[in-house]
């Protein structure tokens, strides 16, 4: 077991760790917003990626169709928590759940009967052969993954911590009440979630379109952002993102270890333990009531 | 005979202390009030006693046994019943089901009984709906009976609050501010009922109110919390005399 | 009589006369309709009458399934001992499960549902010796002393017999004390401990409940269909489950039976337009979480309210003095 192994290992690890904790990020964010977590998102991520392969297949180079699905995604976020989710966000917890889940059946469906079942591919400017870096041999497309969240990291902290509109968001998610109470225009800020969100997972599935290939099951990435949103105690983008990282390096270092079914069973054994154990993530407050 | 002994009761949440060292005995038989000013810690004091919440310290003893620490529905099987500030009603049942769940504990029948609709199971069943009828009848909840609850008026949702609560045969019974949200009228009707309560059923009843006026008439002694303390105990009128009462309390009287 | 039961009667005699005039095609989809019908009122007494979510009500049709299964294939023990064995094996998991869940509500415990739905996926996959796994299993048709179901109509009957004990058995639970401290514990889990019921414990209960009744649909499914695999019992059909309670009106099992009814027929229908079928169903459940809030249960009970208006309650006396 050299060093190098464990390094490239690290690197695998923290670059799907990255995509899980977009993932990741993507769910808390309408979590926080309108206690909702979305089950589209998955599919959301499938929409971004083929978003990408029609803008490709009219002729657009890649970094050229990154902006405009954003863009669709966001106006996709916001149309869908106008329309659908506010009007039912009272009913009771299963409408919702099913109301997301029934949403991203539809996504998938509609994209199943356009292209069926085929894998496709696009061109992106990050795939290609590994980089050598003294013994490390290093997929470009790994260090774009690190290097994107990074930014979107970043970009989120300064967006909620420094600007006003995310200051109102965090306010929101707090006390949606005294929020209002305060001018805040807390229709807004449940649609910018939405928006942030979508554009979140399709920027994932930008990203991972390319690399994996674009195919209408990339969806079920979302249980993996699921756990690494539970490791953050789904109320911390921090913790998300930790999540994802920390579920990305476990994966990857049992995968390696042993074997391919251990890989498979980390991400729920890791689930139930954390849920059962420590449901407030391993960031996170501790509850009082006991009933 | 003291039938609920509290004991040097601490209560806190996080850094903050709502219960400080309160003893309180209350009688078996007799209305207890609890007043005192937002704050106070009455809802915490009710809170642990009722096992909703693990008191910090002290000794809560009812009937003789201890209490303090246990699960909450352990501490209502012993016969310590209560009612909600804010009604906590099952709201998409009928009021007739809401009284029928009071009764849960006293009826015996086991999952394969039930699941077989067994004779000791229609049994039981024909009983307690017999029960919730004359409970109904006797708080005048007949004409509601098949009404959901949450579409109540707040007054007639308290109503049948207690006669939920006094399905579960309670030996003591616990309002939190039994009277709050309701007309002159209704706050009259409700202490005409509880008085009953006390006096035909022998119900201790331990009422926690804001309303001054209220306990006056109804209860028979008085305890006054302020910030987590007893600041005094005695008759209500003992309790309006009381300099140290009025100038925590009555300042701000209902 | 209510609409709501004279629709379930109705209902039921339809289906009991199926095989009159149901070519052996119609009367499989019968079959998996009724098999439907009895996981929805398992699944429906603890989400919709407990309030507890579960995203993972097809696992124990799976564990119930791959019971009876290994029951009647390898163990070569008869139907009569596979299929209770089922629904004890899936009732003690569903309490083993429900235990440590117990404290758990809303996203963490359909979360934790969705864990263990994954979990049990992965070890029905990983173990092929005993499983099959992704190639599936084979499984006879039932058989009672002797008796082979090998006809479709005697299936048929077996399989309707079942379904109405199962429903039956449903409805008494639901009345009974333990239906009311479900639903004390969905509304108000503070009112029900303080009425002296075991919150926790009755959270266990109904864990055991669905996972006993998913067993059991579960055990019948690999009789009827006489092959299972993992995908049969994978997230995409526990959420259809909860269609099926959310749709036909969660915490009623008039609801159950019209949920799973309508929502197993409705792809049937929708197979002629062929590819547009998932896209279509799609959007029929979407409209109806969106437009019917209470389910189909809460359309007809609008139409019985219209029939029998109640008058406005006075505020009466209190009584004897």
């Amino acid at each position: 077991m050299t060093l190098r192994i464990i390094l490239q290992l690290a690197l695998s690890g923290l670059s799907i760790g990255s995509i899980y904790a977009l993932v990741g990020l993507a769910l808390v964010l309408p979590f926080k917003a309108s206690g909702i977590v979305n089950f589209a998102q998955g599919e959301i991520v499938t929409l971004g990626a083929y978003l990408a392969l029609i803008l490709s297949g009219l002729g657009l180079p890649y970094l050229a169709v990154v902006p405009l699905v954003l863009l669709g995604a966001a106006a996709f976020g916001m149309v869908t928590e106008r329309l659908l989710i506010r009007p039912i966000v009272n009913q009771p917890e299963f409408t919702l759940v099913i109301v997301t889940f029934a949403i991203g059946f539809i996504i998938k469906a509609a994209i199943r009967l356009h292209w069926q079942d085929n894998t496709f591919s696009i061109d992106a400017p990050f795939v290609g052969p590994p980089l050598a870096l003294g013994a490390l041999r290093l997929n470009p497309a790994y260090l774009v993954f690190i290097f994107c969240t990074l930014v979107v990291v970043a970009a989120l902290i300064v967006f909620f911590g420094y600007t006003k509109f995310g200051k109102a968001m965090r306010a929101t998610a707090l006390d949606p009440i005294a929020a209002k109470l305060m001018g805040i225009r807390i229709g807004s800020v449940f649609s910018a979630a939405w928006a942030l969100s979508s554009m979140l997972g399709a920027f994932v599935g930008l990203l991972l379109g390319p690399v994996i290939g674009i195919n209408p099951e990339i969806g079920h990435l979302i249980l993996k952002g699921l756990v690494a949103a539970v490791i953050g105690g789904f109320s911390s983008l921090g913790g998300a993102v930790a999540g994802g990282l920390m579920l990305g390096l476990l994966e990857t270092y049992a995968g390696a270890f042993f074997g391919a079914t251990f890989k498979n069973l980390v991400p729920f054994g890791v689930l139930i333990l954390l849920l059962l154990l420590r449901p407030q993530g391993l960031v996170g407050g501790t509850s009082a009531r006991r009933v | 005979m003291a039938l609920l002994e509290i004991n040097a009761l601490s209560v806190r949440f996080g850094g903050v202390v709502a219960v400080a060292e309160l003893s309180l005995v209350i009688a078996g038989g007799e209305i207890h009030g609890i007043i005192g000013p937002n704050g106070a810690g009455k809802s915490s004091v009710i809170n642990a006693v009722t096992g909703m919440v693990a008191p910090q310290s002290g000794s809560i003893r009812f009937a003789e046994k201890e209490i303090a620490g246990l699960a909450p529905h352990v501490i209502s099987s012993f016969g310590l019943g209560r009612t909600f500030q804010h009604v906590e009603l099952f709201g998409d049942r009928s009021v007739f089901d809401n009284v029928l769940t009071g009764f849960y504990r006293h009826q015996s029948y086991g999952l394969l009984a039930a699941a077989l609709r067994l004779q000791k199971t229609v049994q039981s069943e024909r009983e307690t709906h017999e029960r919730v009828r004359m409970l109904l009848d006797a708080f005048g909840l007949t004409p509601f009976v098949d009404t959901p609850a949450g579409l109540l008026p707040f007054g007639i949702q308290k109503r049948v609050d207690i006669a939920r609560a006094l399905a579960a045969e309670p030996r003591l019974l616990l309002l939190d501010e039994p009277v709050s949200g309701m007309s002159e009228a209704e706050a009259e009707m409700a202490v005409t009922t509880m008085r009953k309560l006390a006096r035909e059923h022998g119900i201790t009843l331990v009422v926690v109110e804001h309303n001054m006026r209220v306990l006056m008439n109804l209860a028979e002694r008085v305890s006054v919390l302020n910030q987590g303390r007893l600041l005094a105990s005695g008759t209500p009128a003992e309790m309006q005399a009381n300099t140290a009462v009025i100038e925590a309390y009555l300042g701000d009287a209902a | 009589m209510r609409i709501r039961v004279l629709l379930t009667l109705i209902g039921l005699a339809l289906l009991a006369a199926l095989p009159l005039v149901a070519t052996s095609y119609y009367l499989y989809l019968a079959e998996l309709a009724m098999i439907n019908i009895i996981t929805a009122v398992g699944l429906n007494l603890l989400s919709g009458n407990c309030g507890q979510i579960s995203l993972c009500n097809a696992s124990f049709m799976g564990i119930g399934a791959y019971c009876t299964a290994l029951c009647t294939t390898r163990l070569g023990l008869p139907t009569l001992i596979g299929l209770p064995a089922s629904v004890i094996i899936s009732a003690l998991l569903g309490a083993a499960l429900g235990y440590p869940a117990r404290r758990l509500s809303g996203l963490y415990l359909a979360l934790t549902t969705l864990g263990f739905l994954e979990l049990v996926g992965i070890v029905i996959e990983e173990f092929p010796d005993y499983t099959g796994g992704i190639r599936g299993l084979k499984v006879p048709r039932p058989e009672i002393f002797g008796f082979s179901f090998q006809s479709n109509v005697a299936l048929y009957f077996l399989v309707f017999t079942l379904t109405a004990a199962a429903v039956v058995v449903g409805y008494n639970v639901q009345r009974s004390r333990y239906g009311r401290a479900f639903d004390a514990v969905r509304q108000s889990p503070f009112a029900a401990q303080a009425l002296g019921i075991p919150v926790a414990r009755v959270k266990v209960i109904a864990f055991s409940l669905n996972a006993a009744f998913a067993g059991f649909a579960g055990g019948l499914l690999a009789g009827v269909v006489g092959f299972i695999d993992p995908p049969e019992f994978g997230i995409l059909v526990s959420i259809q489950h909860i269609t099926f309670i959310v749709v036909g009106g969660l915490g009623s099992i008039a609801g159950s039976i019209a949920g799973a009814l309508v929502l197993t027929a409705l792809p049937e229908a929708l197979r002629g337009v062929q590819e547009y079928g998932e896209l279509i169903y799609g959007f029929i459940l979407l409209g109806t979480l969106l437009f019917l809030p209470r389910g189909l249960v809460g359309l007809v009970a609008k139409v019985e309210t219209l029939r029998s208006p109640k008058p406005p309650a006075k505020e009466p006396a209190y009584g004897a003095p």
